[in-house]
C-alpha cells in the first residue's frame, strides 16, 4: 500500500519527478560509463597480449616499447639490429621470437612486418591463439594478413591487393606502389588491436623500402620450424592446408637488417626476470627488455590517479543530483501538510510518513539506475565501433561487472541518507498534525 | 483508570451517561496546552459519553473543539489529565499503540481535505484497512466496501476514479465510507457540513446517521442548527468553561498554534 501511495503521490508530481529523474539518471549513467570505460580499459589492455614474457626493443621507456609494440599507439623505437635478435634466438632461454617491425599505415591503419611465427605464437585474451577467418598465413614474401575490423571496414577478401604507405600519418605522400601486398588470409576477429592491423612478411616490408634482396636462411625460423616439425604428425589433418603453405613460404627464413620490436616467449616463465637483466645489461648493442605484465602496471598507476579523480567528480555530480532529489521532496513538503495530516488520522504513524517520503526517493532512483543501465548499455554498443577505431578500446561482455553493482548500492545508500531530510521533516510534521491541518 | 474512577460527578456526566451503556469516553482532569507558557485550550475536569450515543459538540470558532477532537485522535497528547475510549487508557497508550488503535477503533471525517487526492477512492479507502491492519481478507473487505458504496449511494464506478475529480458531495460521502470501512466503534466527524446548504446538509446527516449505525459518534459543528439530529448535545463552554471564559476576556491563544 505504502508503494501505492508513493507511486501515485510521484504521479501526481509528475513535472518535477521526471525532471528530478531525468537528472538522477544522467548523472547515474555517467558514473557508470566512466567506471565502464576504465574497467574495460584495464581489461581490453590486459587481454591484448598473453604469453609473451618479454619485449625487446631499443632503449627508450617501458611504456613507450609496450605501447608501440602491443597496442600500436605512439611512435615506434629505433630499430634492433639482426645480429642482436639472432643472439636472443639462440639464447637457451628462449623458446620462440616473434619480430615486429612497425612505422608503416595502410589507410592509417598500422602496418606490421613480422613473420609466420606471430600467427604462430603471439597469443591474446586467455591464452587464445589468433585463428584464421578466411584464407591462411603468408604465402609468399609480398603476402599480408589482415585484421577483422580492416576486412570490414574496408570491405577486403583474400586475394585482393593492398597498397602500403611509409610513416604513421592516415594520409601519406609516400606510397610503396610498386610492392603491392596480396591479402593472404584475415585473422578472426580478437578483440584486440590485431583487428585493426595489416601484417606483411618482413621481407615484403624490407623489399618496398629497399627494393629485393636475397638472402640465406637465417637463423630467425630456426626454433619455431624445429618446433613445427615435432607436432607435425599431431596436427596433421587440422594444418594440413596451413604446413603446405608454410612448405611453399618460409617467412621466418628471410634475414632483416633490423626490426623494432622483438617479442619473446621462454622455456621457463621464471627466468624472464633474469633473462631481462641480460639483455639490459648487454653490452653488445643497448637494448632494453620489458616484462608486459610490470609495464601494464606501471601504466595502470599513472592512469590511477586521473581515474580516481574522474571518478571522483562523477561521484560527486551524483550526490548534487541526490541532494536536488532531496529538495524536491522538501519543497513538496508543505502542500503535503493535509495528505500528513489525512493519512495520519487513518492510522499511519510518523515512522510510516518518513517511510513513505523514503520510499518515493528510492523509486526515483531505482527508476533512474535502471534507466542509466539502460542508457549506458544502449550508449556503449552504439559508440562500440567509435571506441575501439578512435581509442583502441575494445568493449567486452558483461558490460557491468561488480564495480557498477557497489556503484548502484552505494547511490542506494547516499539516497537513502539524503531523502532524510524530507522524510524527518514528513515525521516531525506528522507528529503533530490533526485534523483541520489546513492552517 | 483509578484517576477516571475517583473523579466527582460534573454536570457534564449528569447529562452524558445513559442508564446501563458501557462508556465509550471518558475524560477526566484533561488539560491541553501547544507551548508550556501558553494558557491551556482545553481544561475539561470530567466528560463522558456512553457507547452507541450520538453526541453534538458545539462551540464557536477557536473554543477548541478540534483539539478536543485531535486529543480523542490521538494525534495530540494531553499536557495534563486522562482519555479513556472503550475502557482503554487512550492517553496512557504509547504513540505507535495509539496510532493502531485510532486505525482500528476510530473513523474521522474531516471538515475538508477528506481525502489524498491523487488516489483513487478504492485506494483511499483501502489504505484505511491497511493502517488497522485487521485479519481482514480482501474478499471481505471488498464486499464491505460495495456495501457501503451502495449504502452511500456511490455508484461503483467511483471506486477507480482520483479522489479530486468527484464533487464535494461524493467526496464526503467516499470520507464517510473510509471512516467505516474498519466498522469503528468511534466515529468523529469535524464539521463536515460547513460548506453544504440546507437541503444537502439534511440529506448528508441523514445519510451520516443511518450508516453510523451503533457507532459512538462526536459531532462537531458551529451550527447550532444541528442538535436535533443527536442524543445530546455539549458546548465548549460547558466543557471547558475556564478556557473558553478566557476567550471571552479576548486572551485567546495564538490563531497558528491552537488550529482550532
Amino acid at each position: 500500500m505504502l508503494s501505492t501511495i508513493a507511486i501515485e503521490s510521484l504521479k501526481r508530481r509528475k513535472t518535477t519527478a521526471i525532471l528530478t529523474l531525468l537528472s538522477i539518471t544522467i548523472s547515474i549513467s555517467l558514473l557508470l560509463c566512466v567506471d565502464i570505460i576504465r574497467t574495460q580499459v584495464k581489461t581490453s589492455f590486459t587481454r591484448t597480449v598473453s604469453g609473451v614474457d618479454l619485449i625487446v626493443g631499443a632503449p627508450s621507456g617501458q611504456l613507450n616499447l609496450l605501447l608501440s609494440s602491443v597496442f600500436n599507439i605512439g611512435t615506434p623505437t629505433k630499430g634492433i639490429e639482426y645480429k642482436s635478435i639472432a643472439a636472443l634466438q639462440s639464447n637457451k632461454q628462449v623458446s620462440w621470437l616473434i619480430p615486429l617491425s612497425l612505422g608503416d599505415t595502410h589507410r592509417g591503419f598500422r602496418v606490421v612486418g613480422t613473420t609466420n611465427s606471430f600467427f604462430d605464437h603471439f597469443k591474446y585474451g586467455d591464452m587464445q591463439s589468433l585463428e584464421m577467418a578466411a584464407g591462411s598465413t603468408f604465402t609468399q614474401p609480398l603476402s599480408t594478413v589482415i585484421g577483422a575490423d580492416i576486412a570490414k571496414s574496408l570491405g577486403y577478401k583474400v586475394g585482393d591487393k593492398i597498397i602500403i604507405s611509409h610513416g604513421l600519418g592516415s594520409v601519406s605522400f609516400n606510397n610503396h606502389d610498386d610492392h603491392p601486398f596480396t591479402i593472404s588470409g584475415i585473422v578472426k576477429k580478437t578483440g584486440t588491436p590485431v583487428d585493426k592491423a595489416v601484417y606483411v612478411t618482413l621481407q615484403g616490408l624490407e623489399e618496398a623500402h629497399t627494393g629485393p634482396k636475397h638472402s640465406p636462411t637465417s637463423m630467425l625460423g630456426r626454433k619455431s620450424a624445429d618446433k613445427a616439425n615435432e607436432h607435425e604428425h599431431e596436427h596433421e589433418h587440422e594444418h594440413d592446408e596451413h604446413t603446405k603453405e608454410h612448405a611453399v613460404y618460409n617467412s621466418e627464413a628471410f634475414t632483416p637488417e633490423s626490426v623494432s620490436v622483438v617479442m619473446l616467449g621462454l622455456k621457463h616463465r621464471v627466468t624472464a626476470l633474469q633473462l631481462q637483466y641480460q639483455i639490459n645489461q648487454s653490452k653488445k648493442e643497448p637494448l632494453m627488455a620489458i616484462l608486459p605484465g610490470m609495464a601494464l602496471a606501471e601504466l595502470w598507476q599513472i592512469m590511477g590517479n586521473v581515474e580516481s579523480l574522474l571518478l571522483g567528480l562523477s561521484g560527486l555530480i551524483v550526490i548534487c543530483a541526490l541532494i536536488g532529489l532531496a529538495t524536491m521532496l522538501l519543497a513538496t513538503m508543505r502542500e503535503r501538510y493535509q495528505e500528513i495530516a489525512v493519512l495520519r488520522t487513518i492510522g499511519a504513524g510518523p515512522f510510516t510518513l518518513l517511510l513513505l517520503i523514503q520510499i518515493e526517493a528510492m523509486l526515483l532512483t531505482i527508476v533512474s539506475a535502471a534507466l542509466s543501465l539502460g542508457l549506458v548499455a544502449g550508449l556503449m554498443s552504439a559508440l562500440k565501433p567509435w571506441l575501439s577505431s578512435t581509442y583502441g578500446l575494445f568493449l567486452s561482455s558483461p558490460l557491468f561487472g561488480q564495480s557498477s553493482v557497489i556503484i548502484i548500492l552505494l547511490i542506494l545508500g547516499c539516497t537513502y541518507l539524503v531523502s532524510l531530510f524530507p522524510a524527518v521533516a514528513a515525521y516531525r510534521r506528522g507528529l503533530h498534525a490533526g485534523l483541520n491541518a489546513n492552517s | 483508570m483509578n484517576t477516571i474512577n475517583k473523579k466527582n460527578s460534573t454536570h457534564s456526566q449528569r447529562n452524558a451517561v445513559s442508564e446501563g451503556r458501557n462508556t465509550a469516553i471518558e475524560v477526566s482532569n484533561l488539560q491541553f496546552s501547544y507551548t508550556k507558557e501558553s494558557p491551556p485550550i482545553i481544561d475539561i475536569k470530567a466528560w463522558q459519553v456512553s457507547q452507541g450515543e450520538h453526541v453534538f459538540l458545539s462551540g464557536p470558532s477557536g473554543s477548541g473543539k478540534s483539539t478536543l477532537l485531535n486529543l480523542l485522535c490521538g494525534t495530540l497528547t494531553p499536557t495534563q489529565g486522562d482519555i479513556a475510549l472503550l475502557a482503554q487508557p487512550f492517553s496512557a497508550l504509547s504513540n505507535r499503540q495509539r496510532d493502531k488503535f485510532r486505525a482500528r477503533n476510530i473513523g474521522v471525517v474531516f471538515q475538508q481535505f477528506n481525502l489524498i487526492p491523487y488516489l483513487s477512492v478504492a485506494q483511499n479507502i483501502n489504505a484505511a484497512v491497511y493502517f488497522a491492519s485487521t485479519n481482514v481478507s480482501k474478499t471481505a473487505s471488498d464486499a464491505k466496501l460495495r456495501h457501503l458504496l451502495d449504502k452511500l449511494q456511490l455508484p461503483s464506478h467511483v471506486l477507480h476514479a482520483k479522489a479530486d475529480a468527484l464533487s464535494i458531495g461524493q467526496q464526503q460521502r467516499v470520507a464517510i465510507a473510509r471512516a467505516l470501512i474498519n466498522d469503528p466503534q468511534l466515529l468523529i466527524v469535524d464539521e463536515p457540513t460547513s460548506a453544504l446548504d440546507t437541503d444537502a446538509r439534511d440529506s448528508f446527516m441523514s445519510l451520516l446517521k443511518d450508516v453510523a449505525g451503533e457507532s459512538t459518534m462526536i459531532f462537531v459543528s458551529h451550527d447550532k442548527a444541528m442538535e436535533s439530529y443527536f442524543d445530546r448535545h455539549c458546548s465548549m463552554s460547558e466543557l471547558s468553561p475556564s478556557t473558553n471564559h478566557l476567550k471571552t476576556r479576548g486572551d485567546e491563544a495564538p490563531k497558528a498554534q491552537e488550529r482550532a
